[in-house]
């Protein structure tokens, strides 16, 4: 569904990723996990559009899309949820939800499954984004997101900010999207949560990809036992 | 005592008009459009032509307004283009140069070509008699003109998906893009938008007194120091803030003359500044 090739890319002053390849097939959800600064968010953002790549393909659903600008590439099925949430704040819920199906008038149909999935966000349809909690306004971002029925949806650390509870309850939605046959790629410093979800991840060392696997391949793996899951 | 305060409405509703188009602009692109009160001239002048024309008032109206969305379009064709390519402060502060000196251009180029042209259309018919106070038929004409065209706007904005999408890029330009907002895209329908509305600022004014080929600047002017004082991006906060200085001036004006009712209005921009810099409706940063 989604394949990157040997993305390259960064700010001046040099490049934060190098040569990564992954790629992500329907049906699966896959993380992407590394420490502070690896480069996780920067791989994101130039598959999502908002950084430039310098050189490299991403392929998505047989349509190649690098270098396409955010916009366009949101219009073609990817939603992606920053790890900032970018949310409307002084707009209320429902217009928060409402914009996630531009161009389109929202289908009341994704709108209840949404409000079914965060019935937090369905107390607070009239609240403005901008004075909920952190994880009310994460799942507010997810429902955004979900409103223009994605075929793949990308997360960059969703539990950012988070309570250990509320990190929880996110990947809990999460799940219930898998099953419901969302296609999820997912950048995690919260290996566990991640590792959970996923069916395959790759490990993002310094801006190259370090190693890849099934995701039970990678919690026998000693080294992603030791960085990433406390396990010595 | 209440003809002021109903003259300062009249007064404060063209200010809040006035006022919205330039915080559209500036909260949704970054850009500071100095050359706002020229256009809402220049499609004056196309309303004097057409008449002189021969054209009836209400269709040489028509050709003022589609001249003012033009006027919008042309700027975003143009002279923004390299303004686009900045961000941040060096955005605003080139569209702030780049828009004065079109506004310089305009200005001579009028003064040159028509000194002594004038907008000037009348209402037939006496006084209309509000609360006791006998108020000019043209003045409230255009309030009225101008009360439906605000609450047409405010409605756009909070009632249709094109008028949420606008607002959506002035609340966050990056999570608009990230469901399928093109900012670009607008930005250049906000100024053609903006292109219209000083059109119809000029003419609702004319209504009310003439609109001379000199008035740009003064227009311009105004218009900022009601966009500081409402906050900037915030229609609302332009209507408030235009209501609130178009009694003060129009008080001022009466008590103390009118050249220190400008001073009057600068410094309330002033006081606004040093105890709520976002303005009255503005968000903190």
């Amino acid at each position: 569904m989604l394949e990157v090739r040997g993305l390259t890319a960064g700010y001046q002053g040099g490049d934060v990723i190098r040569d990564i390849g992954f790629h992500v097939d329907e049906g699966e959800a896959v993380m992407i996990i590394g420490s502070n600064g690896a480069g996780k968010t920067s791989l994101f953002r130039a598959v999502l559009g908002l950084l430039q790549p310098s050189s490299g393909d991403v392929v998505f659903q047989d349509e190649g899309i690098g270098g396409l600008a955010a916009q366009r590439i949101a219009r073609l099925g990817i939603s992606f949820v920053p790890a900032e949430r970018h949310l409307f704040p002084r707009m209320t819920v429902q217009d928060n939800l409402a914009l996630g199906a531009y161009p389109n008038r929202p289908d009341p149909t994704t709108m209840k499954v949404v409000l079914d999935l965060f019935p937090r966000l369905a107390e607070r349809r009239r609240q403005h984004a901008g004075t909920m909690s952190g994880g009310e306004q994460q799942m507010l971002a997810v429902g955004r997101a979900l409103m223009s029925e994605p075929r793949l949806l990308v997360l960059d650390e969703p539990t950012t900010g988070l309570a250990p509870k509320l990190a929880a309850e996110a990947y809990q939605a999460l799940r219930a999207l898998k099953e419901n046959g969302l296609t999820i790629l997912v950048a995690e410093q919260q290996v566990p949560l991640a590792m959970a979800l996923s069916d395959r991840g790759y490990v993002l060392e310094n801006g190259v990809i370090s190693k890849e696997g099934t995701s039970a391949d990678l919690a026998k793996d000693p080294d992603v036992r030791r960085s990433y899951l406390g396990i010595a | 005592m209440i003809a002021n305060l109903l003259d300062g409405i009249v007064l404060g509703l063209q200010f809040g008009l006035l006022a919205g188009g330039l915080t559209l602009v500036y909260g949704l692109g970054g850009v500071l459009n100095l050359a706002y009160g020229q256009m809402a001239v220049l499609s004056a002048m196309a309303v004097v032509l057409s008449m002189e024309a021969g054209l009836a008032p209400i269709p040489a109206v028509a050709v003022g307004l589609v001249a003012g969305g033009l006027l919008g379009l042309l700027l975003d064709l143009t002279i923004l283009r390299p303004v686009y390519r900045l961000q941040g402060e060096a955005r605003v502060l080139l569209s702030l140069l780049l828009t004065l000196g079109m506004a310089f251009m305009v200005d001579g180029f009028l003064t040159w070509r028509y000194p002594t042209k004038a907008l000037t259309l009348r209402i037939g018919g006496g006084p209309v008699e509000i609360l006791g106070v006998r108020m000019v038929r043209g003045g409230v004409v255009a309030s009225v003109i101008t009360i439906l065209v605000l609450s047409g706007l405010l409605i756009f904005f909070r009632k249709t998906t094109l008028g949420r999408a606008i607002r959506s890029v002035i609340e966050d330009e990056q999570g608009a893009r990230l469901v399928g907002i093109d900012p670009q895209r607008m930005l250049r329908l906000i100024l053609v938008l903006t292109g219209v509305l000083a059109a119809l600022v000029a003419v609702t004014r004319s209504l009310v007194t003439p609109v001379a080929v000199t008035a740009g600047f003064e227009l311009t002017v105004s218009a900022l120091i009601v966009t500081v004082v409402g906050g900037l991006g915030s229609v609302g906060g332009a209507i408030f803030a235009g209501i609130l200085l178009g009694i003060i001036s129009t008080f001022a004006a009466s008590s103390i003359g009118t050249v220190l009712s400008l001073i009057i209005l600068l410094l309330a921009a002033a006081v606004t500044i040093l105890i709520r810099p976002s303005g009255l409706l503005g968000v903190k940063e």
